[in-house]
């Protein structure tokens, strides 16, 4: 039997076809949903009370700032994992997965030099507000990193972070530019409050309520090949 | 000399290549999450499905949701599926690599 030029034609789509289905099948959400929702809720509370503590003239000191939304992330994160090993372990998968191994190597990278460099400008007086701006850019670019195998609600959430950040880092260096007045700890507390507290829970709402789609279709099919 | 008689024609199918791809690239899929991914109709799923567990490619489990007590069918490959997908891809890679100019 000769290779006939339709033969490899197809033997190339099948090839094709095999790939894009075992890059697709490999998706994993470095992000859950119980976490975005108690880390938004968690971000939405702290931009509140500082706020509400600037309006009385009690103004957070950069390091009581720093000190704030560190703790914020390392209990969401805390929790986030906790809750990613738990799902792998009801699915009868290792506590650490290929997926979260691949995620911790797309997102660790962004997230720390966002860190180090946010945290420096917040830390040392620098600027509140560009460190709050910092932050809100490398936190989009460690979900973009997981591009490749995110479910598109990740992708989306993104996104979001990355135009946020870059418009509000426009504004905040022709506001300089001007010679208006310099973003202080307010403008700081909303864009975090506004990023990390607003669409972490509208990113949890729209997962929780995909999931209960989902799970109404999966009664209906699941039974069918019975 | 490639031996085409080795490709198999089970797996050749396109619907039939994708189940397989999905299932050797991580099991179990539940006929929910494989018919999502697909975009397949139930029938056509299911019969395909059928086909490769008659080949003894596919195993087939029933079991109960804990959470909902609903009746959950799952879908995993078996070692026979495993290697019979190997030398599908084996044979495809050497279709492609004779087709190129030496």
């Amino acid at each position: 039997m000769p290779t006939t030029p339709s033969l490899q034609a197809t033997a190339l789509d099948h090839l094709r076809v095999i790939r894009t289905l075992m890059e697709r099948s490999n998706i994993y959400r470095a992000v859950s949903a119980p976490a975005a929702l108690i880390g938004g809720l968690l971000s939405l509370g702290v931009a509140i009370y500082g706020i509400s503590q600037n309006i009385l003239s009690k103004r957070f000191s950069n390091h009581v700032f720093f000190y704030a939304w560190l703790g914020v992330l390392v209990i969401t994160s805390i929790i986030n994992l906790f809750l990613l090993m738990r799902e792998s372990g009801s699915k009868g998968q290792p506590t650490i997965t290929d997926g979260l191994r691949m995620a911790l190597r797309a997102i660790v990278p962004p997230m720390l030099t966002g860190g180090v460099l946010g945290g420096s400008m917040i830390w040392f007086g620098y600027d509140i507000a560009l460190g709050a701006i910092v932050w809100v850019l490398c936190y989009g670019m460690a979900l973009q990193a997981t591009v490749s195998f995110a479910p598109r609600s990740i992708i989306l959430l993104a996104r979001a972070f990355l135009i946020t950040g870059q418009v509000l880092a426009i504004i905040f260096f022709v506001q300089i530019h001007q010679g208006l007045s310099k973003w202080k700890e307010d403008e700081a507390l909303i864009t975090l409050g506004l990023t990390f507290g607003l669409y972490h829970i509208v990113y949890a709402i729209a997962i929780f309520c995909t999931k209960r789609v989902n799970s109404d279709l999966s009664a209906e099919n699941d039974a069918k090949p019975e | 000399m490639i031996d085409f008689s080795q490709l198999d024609r089970v797996i050749h199918e396109k619907g039939r290549l994708s189940i397989m791809t999905l299932l050797a690239a991580r099991s179990p899929w539940s006929f929910q999450d494989l018919k999502s991914e697909l975009d397949m109709s139930d029938g056509n799923l299911i019969s395909h499905l059928r086909t490769l567990a008659k080949e003894g490619y596919v195993r087939e489990d029933k079991t109960t949701a804990l959470d909902s007590e609903r009746p959950r069918t799952t879908y995993e490959i078996t070692s026979a599926g495993r290697s019979a997908f190997k030398g599908y891809i084996k044979v495809l890679e050497a279709i492609v690599k004779h087709s190129k100019p030496q």
